[in-house]
């Protein structure tokens, strides 16, 4: 059985337009145009995922349609005709399902969901969903407008953010990095505790002992940007270049194995190393600013802090490197391609070479990951079964093929180098010093990072030593084991309310998401922070766990806030919590002036906000707003009078069980504080009235 | 033979009274046939029959294009008097109705009215067991009054209702309920029972826009009679006129003692010309700001913009005296100058008298201040485009909003843009601004 799917090679007086154009792409192209082609559409699907699925801004909310005046109802089938007063600009689609609500008598009265049969213009027919009970159809029948058209069931907790990731979600936005095995094995290992994910890895793992390493050569977004940064630059600058050999050959299982001796002790690194995170992160801090400026404008990017400056130098020394040897970090460094090269040694296939060899040298030529030993046989461990080799053999003595295979194949130590140890690296003293040198690094960076958990370096600031984590985040501790560090959560935040924190928790919570509340609210419709998140750091909750998920208390400062230090009037933060529901925001009268028979003047004093902390969620929208007006706009305070505060009393942190259940409880308790007397209540009308 | 004769009979009346049928033909197009059984200056009703159901549909005669009855057709409004829809639906319109009550809403005989504020004052509401009694404990039941020891909201009855009820609508059935609670706690004690009623009334009127029960309740401490308690007497005449009949309001504002309260209430009800005899009357006195706020309004709701800024403008021109008045007339006149914008740059707004050219104005949004910049051609809006902006929910209030300025030529009537309600009210006023400012 052959598993060759390279074009065998031809010589140049037979070739076709086909090959002719697949020449001038380059040689890699014209031997093994399948592999490339599958590397440009993983490429794209991951840029497709990250900057289309990922990129929150296409929801819109539910729309409403007002001003409709009804004709006529046909009482047998209860079909409405309705008319407008003025076209709409949106015309109302076809066969869509919107609440009707009649607004002509005070409050708005609910008259049930209609499927939309026939729309243009002013006019309208609309056809209940169910057949109408007596009461709705007489309220039907005797209503005369003006009605308002809903998308969504008026009242109902708006959910368009969510909706629309769902609904764009054929692919999960996170699938690449759920496919990064190193991700979940690492946050596996340092939160000791299952990760989803790890299905995924052991799936990828699977399918790479049919393809060895295929991941690497086919899959991995980061593979192909190195590959195009060294097609691009790489290649132009040759001084640089170093041979193919040398004490590098093996950073990556140190790598490995630091990273994951340091998972074992509870502390992540691979959100450093690990290639999808990296390559994540890298787009994150880099482009999604550029995309978000140009589709929103620029003052909708937050100013980049230490974490991405970091984050974005990491990923230039990465592609850096293709200076050194095309895709250098891949063969030489990367630790998921360790992981990869291990599993090679499972492989079910592999590349072997005939003995028709003619050793003219042109497949290590063009083995873009130096997997070719200089007698033309296979380093098993870095081949990734591109299979470029094959379509450059110009004798086709180069066949992929199930181990076990039997052929006439050229055996090991064959001439050229006649060496039976075939010129490798040998692990020798010096490989096993390193191999040390890079655990003991390893390890002890996991220590010290682990000893900076909770510690940071400005032990007093509350702000960063409890960051407003995501909403539906595990406990902190956990938090910092499973976190991946990917930034994909970033990408997925309207408004960017999720940002990096820098060195603020120490090394320990570099590029972990924080809920920045002065420069955007959680939005209530959202909950993508959490099923964008690969390994489970933010947990994947529904929209109605998450909006009972508390991230943070808001406390507002007595001091500053301008109502309470007797300024002004400002109800900014109250009613922006009561538009998104949450209405976790009261008010009491301050400042109340008395005249001379002891009876509170009209008008007098300022009414200021109280939280309600059995309903306040720590979404920020109040921090958002005050700080945006009164700080910012107006330059009346200089910081936010109302901040949402973590830490332990203030957020909800469960590793698993329902936050609506947790929110539930707490309602019960807030509603009998503050000393509710408990006593039974009196009737109506007291007996002596009667 | 007789029964056939019968049958004949009763077919040939029904085909007869189909033949005969009336028509309300609507404003919007439509018709509605059937029979009209009734008909006054308000509204016809009409029965429609759909299957076997018969439907009485009251139509305003707002809403009503010509009537037909017994074959003969009068036409009530032309239709083409609806061109701008959107604008006039807004404006405040002219509330005066003879013998009516409010604008929306059913009119009642006096009988009626007695009979409701009866019937619903000795039941209780239909949320009353939902909703707990809550009071903090440190709350003073016996609510001395004047209250000892200066202002303290956790332990002053009346204090703590002031402070923490009134400003949060998610307490003021509980708040009712501790007035309930009170009543059975001082059912020995009429004078307490009496400010109890009276505060039971201010919250199912002012607070719940519960009529029947506020007037039940003021009736019961009996403001009706005698010198009226805190003015009590005039929110229970409004009580009335809620309830539709404004007769009974009138009458009962009649016989009190001309208060300032009053101007309001005329105002809301469409006697602008009482509401300012008696505004007018104080305009020169202690309390002119609050006479000229009042009538201010009162014009307003009557549609007489022009004399209502006149009113605001006076207010202005009080004097602010030094003392414990001071806080008032500033407050007053604070609010007189909100309105004046209002009307100026809302209700007076004319193209026309806009000249050509581009116009740029600013009002904050969301996170901060909203550029726009508006041309006029013609007396005619051409363009709206918002220039500069820090919002962070825009969706697509930006285009939508502009748009629809653009399209109805004015800034009242616009529905803001769902999910950007602050942006687009911020587009609307930074339009409304700029063009105020052009007017000539």
């Amino acid at each position: 059985m052959r598993l060759n799917v390279f074009l065998p090679f031809r010589q140049k007086a037979e070739r076709g337009l086909g090959r002719r154009m697949l020449a001038r792409l380059g040689p890699t192209w014209e031997h093994a145009p399948l592999r490339r082609g599958i590397q440009g559409a993983c490429l794209a699907l991951f840029l497709w995922l990250f900057f289309y699925v990922c990129w929150p801004y296409t929801a819109q909310p539910a729309r409403v349609w007002g001003g409709w005046l009804p004709l006529r109802v046909d009482a047998a089938t209860g079909r409405v005709f309705a008319e407008a007063e003025q076209a709409p600009f949106e015309p109302v689609p076809r066969e869509m399902v919107v609440y009707v609500s009649d607004l002509g008598s005070g409050a708005p009265q609910p008259l049930g969901a209609f499927r939309v049969v026939d729309a243009g213009g002013r006019r309208l027919q609309l056809q209940p969903v169910e057949v109408p009970k007596a009461q709705r159809l007489d309220r039907l029948m005797t209503s005369f407008g003006p009605w308002s058209l809903h998308e969504a069931e008026p009242g109902a907790w708006p959910s368009h953010y969510a909706d629309e990731l769902a609904a764009k979600e054929t692919l999960a936005a996170e699938s690449f990095l759920v496919l990064d095995p190193l991700v979940s094995l690492s946050t596996a290992l340092a939160g000791r505790c299952w990760v989803w994910s790890l299905t995924c890895a052991g799936a990828v793992l699977l399918g790479c002992l049919v393809v060895p390493r295929g991941f690497c050569g086919y899959v991995c977004p980061l593979g192909t940007l190195v590959d195009l940064s060294d097609w691009a630059v790489g290649r132009r600058v040759g001084r640089l270049r170093v041979g193919a050999d040398g004490w590098w050959v093996r950073v990556k299982y140190f790598l490995l194995l630091a990273v994951l001796a340091a998972s074992l002790l509870g502390v992540l690194l691979s959100g450093f190393v690990a290639a999808i995170p990296v390559v994540t992160r890298g787009l994150a801090f880099l482009l999604a600013p550029l995309q978000t400026a140009t589709e929103r404008g620029w003052h909708q990017v937050p100013s980049p802090g230490t974490g991405q400056y970091l984050s974005l130098a990491l990923l230039v020394f990465i592609l850096g490197l293709g200076f050194l040897r095309p895709r250098f970090w891949c063969k030489y460094a990367c630790p998921t391609g360790a992981v990869f090269s291990i599993g090679n040694l499972l492989r079910l296939t592999h590349r072997r070479v005939a003995s028709s060899c003619i050793r003219c040298g042109r497949c290590v030529e063009v083995c873009p990951f130096d997997a070719i030993k200089p007698d033309f046989t296979t380093r098993a461990t870095d081949c990734t079964f591109c299979q470029t080799c094959g379509g450059a053999c110009p004798t086709g003595a180069i066949q992929f093929v199930p181990r076990g295979t039997r052929a006439d194949w050229k055996q090991p130590g064959a001439p050229p180098t006649g060496n039976p140890s075939t010129g490798e690296t040998t692990i020798g003293r010096r490989g096993f010093l390193a191999a040390g040198v890079g655990a003991v690094a390893g390890v002890g960076g996991g220590l010290a990072a682990a000893s900076a958990v909770g510690r940071g370096p400005f032990p007093d600031d509350r702000e960063t030593r409890f960051p407003v984590r995501p909403p539906g985040s595990v406990p902190e501790r956990q938090f910092l084991q499973l976190c991946v560090r990917c930034g994909e959560c970033y990408q997925a935040c309207p408004n960017n309310v999720l940002q990096p924190l820098g060195f603020q928790q120490g090394v320990a919570g570099l590029w972990t998401p924080r809920v920045v509340a002065e420069w955007s609210g959680c939005e209530p419709s959202c909950n993508n922070c959490g099923q964008v998140c690969p390994t489970g750091a933010i947990r994947a909750l529904a929209l109605e766990e998450k909006r009972a998920a508390r991230m943070g208390l808001a406390v507002v400062n007595r001091r500053t806030c301008l109502p309470y230090a007797g300024r002004e009037d400002c109800r900014l933060c109250a009613d922006e919590c009561t538009a998104a529901g949450y209405e976790a925001i009261e008010f009491v009268r301050v400042g109340t002036q008395v005249d001379q028979h002891g009876n509170p003047v009209e008008g007098s004093g300022f009414l200021a906000p109280v939280v309600r902390p059995c309903a306040c969620v720590g979404c920020g929208l109040c921090q958002t707003r005050c700080y945006a007006i009164n700080a910012k706009e107006k330059g009346l305070l200089t910081e936010t009078a109302i901040r949402i505060e973590a830490g332990p009393g203030k957020e909800d942190r469960l590793r698993a069980g329902s936050y609506v259940e947790r929110y539930q409880r707490r309602q019960r308790r807030g509603s009998h504080a503050p000393g509710a007397p408990g006593r039974a209540a009196d009737g109506y009308l007291p007996d002596f009235l009667d | 033979m007789r029964r056939l004769v019968w049958l004949m009979v009763f077919i040939l009346l029904s085909v007869s009274s189909r033949l005969a049928a009336d028509v309300v033909e609507l404003t919007s197009g439509s018709k509605l046939t059937g029979r009209v059984t009734a008909r006054d200056a308000n509204a016809v009703t009409i029965e429609v029959t759909f299957g076997d159901r018969t439907y009485s549909r009251i139509c305003p005669i707002e809403r009503i294009h010509a009537v037909t009855i017994d074959g003969k057709r009068e036409i009530l409004r032309a239709t083409e008097t609806d061109s701008s829809p959107s604008g006039a639906s807004t404006a405040p319109q002219p509330a005066g109705k003879p013998g009516g009550g409010p604008t929306s809403g059913p009119t009642r005989t006096p009988a009626q009215v007695e009979a409701l504020i009866e019937e619903q004052g000795r039941t209780a509401p239909d949320w009353w067991d939902s909703v707990a009694l809550e009071y903090p404990r440190t709350l003073d039941l016996n609510w001395p009054v004047p209250p000892p020891r200066g202002w303290d909201n956790q332990r002053n009855v009346g204090q703590y209702v002031w402070d923490v009820v009134n400003p949060n609508p998610r307490k003021w059935r509980s708040g009712v309920r501790l007035m309930h609670h009170l009543l059975a706690v001082h059912e020995n004690h009429p004078a307490t029972q009496r400010r109890v009623m009276n505060e039971l009334g201010r919250m199912y009127g002012g607070l719940l826009e519960d009529y029947a029960r506020a007037a039940f309740w003021w009736r019961k401490a009996e403001v009706d009679r005698g010198d009226a308690y805190l003015g009590n007497g005039v929110r229970l005449a409004e009580c009335y006129w809620r309830l539709g009949n404004k007769q009974m309001a009138l009458d009962l504002m009649s016989r009190q003692r001309p208060q300032f309260a009053m101007i309001k209430l005329w105002g809301d009800m469409g006697e602008t010309d009482l509401a300012l005899r008696l505004a007018d009357a104080n305009l020169r006195g202690a309390y002119g700001d609050l006479a000229g706020i009042y009538a201010g309004d009162a014009c307003r709701v009557g549609g007489r913009n022009e004399l209502a800024l006149k009113y605001y403008q006076r207010v202005l021109a009080v004097r602010v005296p030094s003392q414990q008045a001071k806080a008032r007339v500033e407050r007053n006149q604070q609010r007189a100058r909100a309105n004046i914008e209002a009307i100026r740059l809302f209700q007076m707004l004319d193209l026309s008298r806009v000249p050509d050219g581009a116009y740029r104005g600013n009002s904050p949004g969301y996170a901060g201040q909203v550029f726009i910049e508006v041309t006029v051609r013609g007396g005619r809006i051409e363009s709206v485009e918002v220039t500069d902006h820090q919002e962070k929910q825009f969706y697509s209030a930006i285009n939508d909003t502009t748009r629809k300025i653009v399209r109805t030529q004015g800034v009242q009537g616009i529905d803001a843009t769902t999910g950007a309600t602050m942006t687009s009210e911020a587009i609307i006023n930074a339009v409304a601004k700029a063009l105020g400012a052009a007017m000539e």
